[in-house]
């Protein structure tokens, strides 16, 4: 059996290169990949847990980080290319219409 | 002894897949054509998907493979071939937020895996075989779990009609659009 | 989780035989896509490289190998070769849930004298006679004055490999007599004929299938080339879209089976439905009232899925040039090809597996033995082959409308009906009516 601290190191990694994507890139649909990296993260954690445990409430709350996973993806794509088509770009340092 | 190869064959499936996690995570931050982002991301889920099979959750590891790389990222894909992103390049115009960025982060990963490494030592695994079939899955959801099960559904519906509304062209221009075509 | 050193080589066993099964599917395809459609058409197709164009896929192998292979300008290096090879996994991999025969009992010594060799001589002696017919044609068409010599080497080819195979299984069978019996080292042992019996099987194919996008998504993109790209987006759409109502109609017969395993399904599949006290109907899912409507949509999901006609808008042939492998040529685009009659194999397998009874012969209860498991694979293989050859057959008798009608009626149409129809399997399971 592979102990669980591993698992939780792996995804406090995967968690910090998803923090390094959020805070490093200017592409909107790369900082989204790597909030997608990170909440993934949180999903490897959750079953680490569960598996130490042997509870089943970490398998069922990493089934519904999914489900809201989907619909957060649909709804900041659709707003991603709203952004799109107001302005022509995809960068976010150039969406700052709250300063002139 | 058979045993023991069965522990090395674990440890061995353990390395290669999270050191593909990791590689495929980095390129997905670090490389700077969105597509090829986007398809790092799967082979990295696909590597977090056999991680859950090694927690004994077959059934969540399909569902990610299911969900997040078949679905998900197709969606993104589409995005970003229909928006035609990938040609573009950015610009290093703020180098100091930049290493502000790369240096928080590291800090960020070395700091929690010290402490995890540290603190976050179990003892052993409960005895028996970890009950995470579909069968024990779908009963404690239409059981225990019953609401925000229908609660997700209402979200999802949401999400559709959000998505439908922002990411259509408003009103106006669509009435523009045959006087374009036409000169 | 103990397994020992005849387990692996069991499993390898299983692994080498579906691989090889897998491998052969896209040479025999070819031909029957060729001459059947010549068939529909009524004209003779290639009827030149062997008798009745047998070795067509052959040549065409190595003519795929000795192209040239061309990476165009701008496309993306690394993407574009290895597209191929992602719309080549999926294909290979999900036959290792699919269950291919009835599991058996390996016997603990196989003894001279007993069905076996019987079994054995009669193969020989058919090998013979087949050596001594095949070398009558093959005398008879090299005096023909229009004979090719390329054809009468292969004739004369096929004499020697089957007086071989007669030679080898004779010699078998003369060294079994001399030893009496024989101890099999893994006797005892249940052989089941599925490489990979998971908790969720199906779940496994549904996984990989959605995977298949990406191989035609990076082929489109990679190219560099407008009708390519559209041709990869179109497909994608189509794929995802038809997952839905496919996993759904998949899911009637798993709410039947009250397992994920394909393997309980086929199980579930092996008794009878009796009318009037007398008449014995296999339990087929497909004869069952409740799920004659998933295996409707089911197989049309199926062709939307592996972009056969009437819905193969990605390749769409005098609409996008050649759609997602416009820019392939040689080996990449073989693989292309391959890929696409593996997925249809796949599919062909898991419509047998979910509605057709997987091995289950009908009215015949086949013994735990190995002779009962050959039988179970020969029905296998003939259920996978005539759906096969339906694939074909639609391919070259309706016509392919248009994009949007196709995306409509996935979304409008079958999506509501499999929906509906999960609801009504539901509802006969609820009442005990199944």
């Amino acid at each position: 059996m592979i102990p669980t601290h591993w698992f939780l190191i792996l995804s406090a990694i995967l968690f910090s290169i998803g923090v390094c994507g959020v805070l490093t890139r200017r592409n909107g649909i790369t900082i989204f990949m790597s909030i997608e990296l990170m909440v993934n993260a949180v999903n490897l954690t959750f079953l680490a847990y569960a598996r130490q445990f042997h509870q089943l409430h970490g398998l069922i709350f990493v089934f519904f980080v999914m489900a809201i996973a989907a619909a957060e993806a649909a709804v900041g794509l659709a707003i991603f290319i709203s952004l799109f088509h107001h302005r022509e770009t995809i960068d976010v340092d150039e969406a700052n219409l709250m300063h002139w | 002894m058979p045993h023991a190869l069965s522990y090395m064959l674990e440890y061995l499936i353990f390395f290669v897949f999270a050191t593909i996690a990791v590689v495929f995570a980095l390129m997905v931050v670090l490389h700077r054509n969105p597509v090829i982002g986007a398809l790092s991301l799967v082979v990295a889920f696909f590597a977090l998907a056999v991680m859950y099979v090694l927690l004994e959750a077959p059934f969540l590891a399909a569902l990610q493979v299911i969900v997040y790389a078949g679905a998900i990222m197709v969606l993104f894909l589409f995005v970003i071939m229909l928006l035609n992103l990938q040609h573009r390049t950015e610009e290093a115009t703020r180098p100091v937020q930049q290493f502000l960025g790369f240096t928080t982060s590291a800090a960020f990963l070395i700091s929690l895996v010290y402490y995890i490494g540290k603190y976050a030592v179990f003892g052993k695994l409960p005895d028996g075989r970890f009950a995470s079939d579909a069968r024990t899955i779908g009963i404690r959801l239409f059981e225990a779990y019953v609401f925000p099960f229908e609660m997700v559904s209402i979200l999802l519906l949401a999400a559709i009609v959000g998505a439908l509304l922002l990411s259509s062209r408003g009103a106006a221009t669509r009435a523009e659009i045959p006087t374009e075509v036409s000169e | 989780m103990a397994f020992d050193a005849t387990d692996v080589v069991l499993s390898l066993i299983k692994i080498v035989i579906v691989l090889v099964m897998m491998l052969q599917v896209t040479p025999i395809m070819v031909w029957v896509e060729r001459r059947g459609s010549a068939l529909i058409q009524d004209r003779p197709g290639p009827n030149r490289i062997g008798p009745f164009g047998l070795l067509q896929s052959l040549i065409d192998a190595l003519k795929f190998i000795l192209k040239e292979d061309i990476i165009p300008t701008g496309a993306h290096k690394w993407l574009y070769t290895l597209a191929p090879v992602f719309g080549l996994v999926p294909a290979l991999t999900t036959i290792a849930v699919v269950p291919w025969g009835r599991p058996f009992r390996i016997p603990q010594r196989i003894s001279d004298g007993g069905a076996l060799t019987s079994v054995g001589w009669t193969i020989a002696g058919l090998c013979i006679l087949g050596a001594f017919l095949a070398g009558g044609a093959t005398a008879r068409y090299s005096r023909k004055p229009a004979h090719s010599k390329f054809n009468t080497v292969i004739g004369w080819l096929v004499v020697a490999a089957l007086a071989g195979i007669a030679f080898l299984i004779g010699a078998a069978l003369l060294a079994l007599h001399a030893a009496g019996t024989v101890r099999v080292p893994a006797g005892g042992r249940w052989f089941e004929p599925i490489v990979a019996d998971v908790n969720v099987g199906i779940l496994v194919i549904f996984a990989l299938a959605s995977l298949g996008v990406y191989g035609i998504v990076s082929a489109g993109w990679a190219s560099n080339n407008k009708y390519s790209l559209f041709g990869g987006i179109r497909a994608s759409a189509q794929m995802i879209s038809y997952e839905l109502s496919l996993t759904l109609a998949a899911v009637s017969a798993l709410l039947v089976a009250g397992s994920l395993r394909l393997s309980d399904v086929v199980w579930r599949q092996t008794g009878y439905f009796v009318l009037f006290d007398t008449i014995r109907i296999p339990a087929w899912n497909v004869f069952s009232p409740a799920m004659w409507l998933s295996f409707i949509i089911f197989s049309v999901s199926a062709f939307a899925e592996t972009n056969r006609l009437p819905f193969d808008f990605a390749e769409a042939e005098a609409e996008l040039v050649a759609g997602y492998h416009t820019e392939y040529s040689s080996m990449k685009f073989a693989l292309f090809f391959m890929s696409e009659y593996m997925a249809m194999a796949t599919m062909s397998a898991l419509i047998t597996t979910l509605f057709l009874g997987g091995w289950d012969i009908p009215w015949y209860n086949e013994p735990a033995t190995f002779g009962g498991f050959l039988l179970s694979a020969l029905a296998f293989t003939a259920k996978v082959a005539f759906l096969l050859f339906i694939f074909v057959w639609v391919r070259w008798t309706i016509p392919r409308l248009k994009y949007d009608i196709l995306m409509r009626i996935g979304w409008k149409f079958f999506l509501p009906l499999a929906l509906v129809n999960v609801v009504v399997v539901a509802f006969f399971i609820a009442k005990h009516w199944i």
